[in-house]
């Protein structure tokens, strides 16, 4: 039972009361019960290469310090000192083999261990008396990391990334595994959105109803050159496991041939055959459908397209970005540039320019989406939004079945529809519910950091 | 890591012209012209202010600790435009279907601590200013502030006046407190 039952009954039938965009006591709901639960991205292994450097990276109310230590290893710490708990590192990326507290010295190796107390023997008694290794900086409670992105999890009991994620594994794969070397990351972008973050997660999840309305001067301009690409109704949405999204339309071909003629170099399109999962490539090479925009549950979405960056050049670009909450009515976007590893400079360059051009803050597609979102979350906060229900209910008749059957012939993991329909948001929603009905965590159980068999010491003498 | 310091446009500056210098005049005098254009929305003028081969850059700023090499992304920006993107961009804001700016912001670039300083090449004058910009939108939403330095490169034109060969702006913010940027700086 929790305080959210109406809410949550409505929008599993597909209604969604419009406050929900803007709820103060709803955010603190997700707080506890979604992000606290779930598996959070921070980084990609590529913003740390060599030994010592470090990014720091939020998510909600956390900071967190994601280093590369001295041995190699990729590390997740909590940005707070074990003393009094000032940040230790308030610099967002550099290089440093350790973090010494501003506030009275404690020094901490880059892989947490804490090396340093000023005045250790005549303030604590030296190592008798306070253990250093007891006041290590806080490890994240459980950390994944799949084809380079390190993700995270604030409940140390939560079941693997990988079983979360499920069958999307493969649409991962399709964004961040294009050769054995994988990817590299780029950025990121960071700004302030005053807009609620479940809309832009849900819209990446699916919504493929808005693409030819609000981005319609996308290809008034020809910035796609949509003639190649066919017409998004002819488009799909899949959900697979923790994550769903959309794929778009190609022209007649074979895989080496639609990735062609999008962009891609005959050497990039045969490391891709030789590395992706037979389901994308035959999503792509038979189905003539490749993936555009997607969110893995709850708040990481992937965008893959293409666009003109000169009269006679078009190049494909990947980008990742977080939803990350600041508050019910204010979303911090982390946008970041992903590229083939192997790819040659110019092809890196060019799929930048591509990238930039079209989304992060100045890009031609998301400059519209931020208008649109944000206007959303202004008017969801007021007294007529919490008498207002939004449908959710596009593909569905009132006896809640399918206007179309799920697709037979997708050759990619999960339950597809084509036309349009909101099966994603949906199936986004059923998971926010999941999570909002069981619960917070415990987080006591979470909290304290590994204590050695002392604690039977004198306290004093 | 990988933050560098921008490569930029190769020249080489000599030392600042006094404010008394017809060159500075004449800088001053660009500036002031080109933000009133962008304030009007008079962008296909503005293009015409840009040379052929202009680059327009807008690095990510980042927060590194005191003597770091550097603070801004080499490799990351948030405009990267040549002649083409930039004119683009304009187009589709010329279509009916830019929401982000229908109905349009309220701007005001201003523009000030105007240096300027002779380069190498006669007819290339390299310009510092400040930039702040209010961006209104709606009603009473709070308006975007975005403050930052920009570092030019005009180039004289044979007929006469100046077009702006170079521009990259450093934003004095790390994380933008704007919804989106479709408006230039
Ligand atoms: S708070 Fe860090 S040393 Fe005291
Ligand atoms: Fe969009």
């Amino acid at each position: 039972m929790t305080d959210h039952d109406d809410i949550i009954t409505s929008v599993r039938s597909g209604i969604l009361p419009a406050h929900i965009y803007n709820d103060a006591d709803l955010f603190a709901a997700e707080r506890e019960s979604v992000f606290a639960k779930n598996w959070l991205f921070l980084a990609h292994e590529s913003e740390v290469p060599d030994r010592g450097d470090y990014v720091v990276r939020q998510q909600l109310g956390d900071s967190f310090i994601v280093s590369r230590d001295e041995s190699g290893e990729i590390r997740v710490m909590f940005n707070m000192c074990l003393h009094r708990g000032m940040q230790v590192c308030r610099a967002e990326i550099g290089n440093t083999s350790h973090f010494r507290c501003p506030y009275h010295g404690w020094t901490y190796k880059n892989d947490g261990a804490l090396v340093g107390v000023p005045f250790f023997k005549e303030a604590y008694g030296g190592e008798d008396e306070l253990r250093r290794s007891d006041h290590s900086l806080l490890p994240a409670p459980a950390m994944e990391i799949v084809n380079g992105l390190v993700f995270v999890c604030l409940d140390p009991d939560a079941p693997p990334f990988s079983s979360r994620l499920g069958e999307f594994r493969d649409y991962l794969d399709f964004y961040t595994r294009p050769g054995p070397d994988g990817v590299e990351v780029r950025g990121p972008q960071r700004w302030r959105l005053p807009a609620n973050w479940k809309i832009g997660a849900e819209n990446f999840a699916g919504d493929t109803y808005h693409t030819p309305h609000t981005h319609l001067s996308v290809s008034e301009i020809g910035l796609m050159s949509d003639a190649k690409g066919g017409k998004r109704k002819g488009g799909t949405m899949y959900f697979a496991g923790g994550g769903g999204g959309a794929t778009f339309p190609l022209a007649p071909g074979d895989l080496p041939s639609r990735l062609g003629v999008i962009g891609y170099t005959d050497e990039m399109i045969k490391r891709r055959a030789e590395t992706w999962p037979v389901t994308i490539s035959a999503l792509i090479g038979k189905d003539g459908q490749i993936p555009s925009a997607a969110t893995i549950f709850p708040n990481l979405s992937f965008l893959h397209l293409w666009a003109r960056v000169s009269e006679s050049q078009i190049v494909p670009f990947t980008t990742m970005r977080l939803w990350q909450p600041v508050s019910e009515q204010e979303t911090e976007v982390v946008s970041w540039f992903v590229v083939d590893k192997a790819a040659d400079e110019e092809f890196k360059r060019a799929s930048y320019k591509a990238y930039q051009m079209c989304f992060g803050p100045s890009g031609m597609f998301e400059q519209d989406d931020m208008e649109n979102w944000s206007s959303i979350t202004r008017v969801a906060g007021g007294t007529m939004a919490r008498r207002l229900q939004l449908n959710n209910r596009m593909g569905l008749r009132t006896d809640d079945s399918t206007i179309a059957e799920p697709l037979t012939n997708f050759s990619g993991p999960g339950a597809a529809y084509g036309g349009f329909g909101e099966f994603n948001q949906r199936r986004w929603f059923d998971l926010w519910c999941r999570d909002l009905e069981s619960g917070p965590i415990d987080t006591k159980k979470t909290t304290s950091y590994p204590t050695s068999e002392g604690d039977d010491r004198e306290h004093e003498r | 890591m990988s933050t560098s310091a921008d490569a930029g446009v190769q020249y080489d500056v000599g030392a600042a012209l006094s404010s008394g210098d017809p060159a500075h005049h004449a800088a001053y005098d660009f500036l002031m012209a080109e933000a009133q254009v962008l304030d009007d929305h008079d962008l296909e003028q503005w293009l015409d202010l840009l040379c052929e081969d202009v680059t327009y850059r807008v690095p990510v700023r980042v927060t590194t600790a005191r003597g770091s090499a550097c603070d801004v992304l080499g490799d990351a920006s948030h405009l990267d435009e040549d002649r083409y993107s930039l004119g683009k961009r304009i187009e589709r804001l010329r279509t009916e279907h830019a929401w982000a700016e229908d109905p349009p912001s309220r701007t005001r670039h201003f523009v000030t601590n105007v240096r300027c300083f002779a380069t190498d090449s006669p007819d290339l004058l390299a310009v510092t200013s400040y930039l702040l910009l209010f961006r209104s939108r709606g009603d009473a939403r709070p308006p975007d502030l975005i403050s930052g330095v920009r570092s030019d490169v005009l180039r004289a034109q044979p007929a006469g006046g100046y077009r702006l060969l170079r521009r990259v702006v450093i934003m004095d913010e790390s994380v933008l407190r704007s919804q989106n940027l479709a408006v230039f700086l």
